[in-house]
């Protein structure tokens, strides 16, 4: 009917002007006022028709622009606009800012413990957890190859022919690339100064693989590789900001290794691949460009390429492995006589992060501790702040305020401590974990995407909240109990009531947790100091490393070679303050010799066993007097001496090969066959210069003359007295005085060497030392409050003891003997603790067993020391109990 | 106004406002809903009836501090049998509104005495 439409119309006008009003106020009043505006519409209708109901509309708005507004301005109600919740913050707020120096301390404490926490988190999240800016990346896989039959390496690159078979493969194999890395000579122009950068040579498909697109210009066209493929470069995100960041690049001719080069495009920034390493460390490259060979072409058996392949969407890992094997399987006929050497996948990440694994899962472990010891330190603050006031709880509930409440209140309060200090400390970490990654190795990896973001920050704040509230539960429990009789009681017995138990359990359970993180933090601090002392086999201090590589292009040939490089000797030599100059193809600590297979017919420790008697060894090139200048143990026989005779290869063998091949004898003057080569001269016997682990030695070591390969790129080692980054400017000047086309790289200390190579151990023994120190903080505080309330609770006591003739003496032992009971009890109780911890973090000592005594003691009785320091200063105050005072009181 | 901080100690207060008043009134005489109160309020000849959205501010705030309470929602009869919100007067507003009155009788005593009203009453 008309008259019901103009009611619904009328409806729908005051249901949209009751938007003006408050939601609460909606909530509740709204729909009477609707409903008694349509009574008035009604009556409008009835009585006046349209013309009264438009009045009425008018009216209305004149109403709810009024009222609407002035609800929201001046609620009914104050606390309504936000409920209980809303009130029982603002009595919290107001609690905590009469206690100020309570709620700093709560909040400093949290904010450190949960800022450590949120640093470690955001570590592991973004390294372990966080999927990798590739398209699906749980798809792609790197492809190693066990060379276990032939020698001892588990983890070697592949030759061209695998990769090419890999890329043919079909099945689950979507598609592979091979990648190389190589260091080349970068110019912009001819007349621009030459920088030493790392390429990538691969295959054209690799960006395409991985699902990234350049930022400027274009990827690699399917047909450009191959020997007569035009000669193009694309350009990583850093390069070309070194560059100045010019947009024009794309197009352009650059100059590697003197070669022409046009520029095709330009990755985005995000872009950080890493090509994965037989041995060693991940690598990036400043630069991408393909293969100039057909890989099914070059020597199946010069493993020289990782393979990095693609997978159908959810292929299981065990069907990418049989498909890899397959391939495998193909090759070592073809080209091993089937002695069994076989391929395998990793997947990109899990290989990616397998190096830090362990000593994050510690971090991980160690910061989940921490955790755990704040969280009974914030229950046994809250605790110790119920007893303060559970007079006023007791007066509440006998003015009728209901347990609920009261429960909600506790809860709160600590649900608000932990809130604040966990957002303070996701803000803290924002700053913390910069400073983290300034301290971390360079090729820790995904080391870009490590940064604290949102959703880190909201756990964080979410985790301070939830312990607050599970630190509040123990409080809010006691305080929903406590009751005026049993507080008229209490105060009548002046004894300890029911939550000194509670408290004292805290402080157990603190020394325990603190005596489990202080082991850990105290077997990995003494296994980093095995490390810093740990010999390498070389004096690192006093030494400039540089390296001079030098391109056929431009000077190729051998003679050349060799002349150019003594030409550089010379002049370092020359350089005021360098006392000795050698050169060698690896630095060690760099893992980055070649290696090769050698062994020593005729030597007394042959055994027949052909695996046994072919080692894996590496092979390093130095020129003469290297173990001199870099400080090395020559053990027996002589160096390379200046004066080269040519036709008689020297080699100096470590003394590994020298145990293994001459047990007995004398190595010296012995030969080592090289297939047609004139074979090897052993002039001397050395100590391993390691070159992997500081700690261990590593592969055996090779050394033969650089000359007699006529190694090309050399790294050069300047010994001197003065500080060797003097040198630098010097060292400079005197190549480009030899040949401007000529480009350093890795100019360093060897100090730096030796510290990049202990980085991680460094910061894992940072993290946890830290952790271990905080966690016996928080226990020194817990039991200062404990035995220092006790010392006010018992004030009373201990005066009835002092005046029946107890001395302070007695009654201060009294007190330390129950101090001294609780840290006993907590060490007792941490020993499994450390025990299973133990276990965890054998994975990254070393040489110091996971059960050290000596280290296990010393942090036990540290912390008894510690523990029964904090009990003593607040127990002195029984020493100031004047027993005719006390007692009046 | 000031409603929020006289929480709890709403038998001390001096005044009610003039809304407050006539929903006492009206609710002293049995229960009503909101647009029965308006009627009673029109029917008192009152010059100057409330809004609507005045009146329900007021009956949140009167609810709130105990003056008066929801009644059971049920069909009004003036209302097509729809069903409405009900509100009764409770011990607390009774008095509210007893005190009220006296203050309202005293100021009457006073404007007689002082000749305001005439000497209508002898």
């Amino acid at each position: 009917m008309n008259g019901t439409f103009l009611l619904n119309l009328s409806e729908r006008w005051f249901r949209l002007l009751l938007r003006l009003y408050p939601a609460d106020f909606r909530d509740e009043m709204g729909e009477s006022v609707v409903e008694t505006y349509r009574d008035r519409a009604r009556d409008a209708v009835n009585r006046g028709g349209v013309i009264r109901l438009a009045g009425l509309w008018l009216l209305a708005l004149v109403d709810f622009l009024r009222n609407g507004p002035g609800e929201r301005a001046h609620p009914a109600v104050s606390w309504r606009r936000t409920g209980n919740w809303g009130r029982d913050l603002e009595l919290a707020t107001r609690r905590l800012m009469r206690a100020p120096t309570l709620a700093a301390a709560v909040v400093g404490t949290l904010t450190v413990g949960l800022g450590t926490f949120a640093v470690v988190y955001t570590v592991v999240d973004k390294i372990l957890i966080e999927p990798m800016p590739y398209r699906s990346p749980d798809d792609l896989y790197f492809v190693w190859r066990d060379y276990g039959p032939i020698f001892d390496l588990k983890r070697g690159w592949l030759g061209g022919p695998d990769v090419a078979e890999l890329q043919k493969a079909g099945g689950v194999i979507e598609g592979g690339v091979g990648l190389r890395r190589e260091l080349a000579t970068f110019s912009e122009r001819d007349s621009t100064d030459p920088m030493q950068i790392a390429v990538m040579v691969t295959s054209p498909n690799l960006f395409e693989l991985l699902g990234v697109q350049p930022a400027l210009g274009r990827g690699f066209a399917m047909s450009e590789v191959g020997p007569k493929r035009a000669p193009v470069v694309v350009l990583a995100h850093e390069l070309w900001n070194r560059l100045g960041a010019n947009p024009e690049i794309v197009g352009s001719d650059v100059r590697l290794n003197g070669q022409p080069y046009t520029v095709i495009g330009v990755l985005p920034r995000s872009f950080a691949f890493m090509r994965h390493s037989s041995l060693g460390a991940p690598q990036r490259a400043d630069a991408y460009t393909t293969f100039d060979v057909n890989l099914a072409e070059v020597n199946p058996r010069g493993g020289s390429y990782a393979g990095l392949i693609r997978v159908h969407r959810g292929t299981s890992p065990q069907a990418v492995a049989a498909a890899v094997d397959a391939v495998g399987r193909v090759i070592d006929a073809r080209a091993f006589d089937r002695k069994g050497l076989k391929l395998y996948p990793i997947g990109l990440k899990p290989d990616l992060v397998a190096r830090v694994r362990p000593a994050l899962l510690v971090l991980g472990f160690a910061s989940a501790f921490l955790v755990l010891v704040l969280m009974v330190n914030l229950a046994s603050v809250l605790l110790a702040r119920a007893a303060q006031r559970e007079h006023e709880f007791a007066v509440s509930r006998a003015l009728g305020a209901n347990n609920v409440a009261l429960v909600r209140a506790t809860l709160f309060e600590g649900g608000l401590l932990g809130c604040i200090g966990g957002s303070l400390g996701a803000l803290a970490a924002v700053w913390a974990t910069r400073a983290l990654l300034a301290l971390a190795p360079l090729d820790l990896p995904r080391r870009d995407a490590v940064a604290v973001d949102w959703g880190i920050g909201a756990v964080v704040a979410g985790i301070g909240t939830a312990l607050g509230l599970l630190a509040a539960v123990a409080p809010a429990t006691w305080a929903a109990r406590t009751s005026l009789s049993s507080l008229l009681a209490m105060s009548a017995v002046r004894g300890g009531g029911g939550h000194g138990r509670m408290r004292r359990g805290m402080v157990i359970a603190q020394v325990a947790l603190s005596l489990v993180l202080l082991s850990a933090g105290g077997l990995v601090v003494r296994s980093f100091e095995r490390l810093l002392v740990a010999d390498p086999g070389f004096k690192p201090d006093g030494l400039l490393t540089v390296r001079v590589p030098i391109i056929p292009q431009f000077f190729p040939n051998a003679p050349d070679v060799l002349a150019v490089q003594q030409r550089i000797e010379d002049a370092f030599t020359a350089i005021p303050g360098v006392t000795g100059v050698s050169a060698a193809t690896a630095l060690p600590l760099t893992a980055s010799a070649s290696q090769n297979t050698f062994t020593i017919p005729g030597a007394p420790g042959i055994t027949g066993d052909a695996a046994r008697d072919n080692p894996l060894v590496d092979t390093i090139g130095i020129r003469a007097s290297y173990p001199e200048v870099m400080g090395m143990r020559i053990l027996a026989g002589r160096g390379f001496e200046r004066t080269r005779r040519d036709g008689v290869p020297e080699v100096l063998i470590d003394s590994v090969l020298a145990k293994q091949f001459f047990p007995t004898g004398n190595p010296l003057g012995a030969t080592i066959p090289r297939g047609q080569n004139t074979p090897f001269t052993i002039v001397g016997v050395v100590d391993q210069a390691r070159l992997y682990d500081v700690h261990q030695d590593g592969r055996p070591q090779l050394y033969f003359r650089a000359e007699d390969n006529a190694a090309r790129s050399l790294a050069f080692v300047l010994r001197t007295g003065r500080d060797p980054h003097a040198l630098v400017p010097d060292v400079r000047a005197a190549v480009r005085r030899i040949d401007p086309r000529l480009a350093l790289a890795d100019l360093r200390t060897m100090d730096e060497i030796v510290g990049d190579a202990l980085r991680q151990q460094r910061i894992s023994a940072v993290l946890i030392a830290g952790f271990a120190l905080g966690a016996l903080l928080l226990a020194a505080m817990g039991l200062f409050s404990v035995v220092s309330s006790a010392v006010t609770r018992r004030h009373h006591e201990f005066g009835v003891r002092l005046a029946l003739g107890a001395d302070h003496g007695r009654v201060l032992r009294l007190v330390l003997r129950e101090g001294a009971l609780l840290v006993t009890i907590g060490l007792l109780i941490g020993v499994p603790g450390v025990y299973l911890a133990g276990g965890f973090i054998k994975g990254v000592l070393v040489g110091v067993s996971p059960l050290d005594p000596a280290t296990l003691l010393t942090v036990a009785l540290g912390l008894a020391l510690v523990a029964m320091t904090a009990c003593y200063l607040p127990a002195r105050r029984v020493l100031r109990i004047e027993p005719a005072q006390s007692l009046r009181e | 106004m000031g409603m929020d901080k006289s929480r709890g100690e709403s038998d001390f207060r001096l005044s009610l406002r003039a809304v407050e008043f006539h929903i006492l009134l009206s609710l002293a005489a049995g229960e009503r809903h909101g647009y029965g109160i308006i009627l009673d309020i029109q029917a008192r000849g009152e010059t100057a009836v409330p809004d609507v959205g005045t009146m329900y501010r007021a009956l949140a705030r009167m609810a709130e501090n105990g003056l008066i309470a929801a009644a059971a929602r049920r069909p009004a009869a003036d209302a097509g049998d729809e069903r409405r919100n009900y509100y009764r007067i409770t011990d607390a507003g009774v008095r509210a509104a007893r005190a009220e009155v006296r203050r309202l009788e005293a100021l009457m005593r006073a404007a007689r005495i002082g000749g305001l009203l005439g000497k209508a009453a002898k």
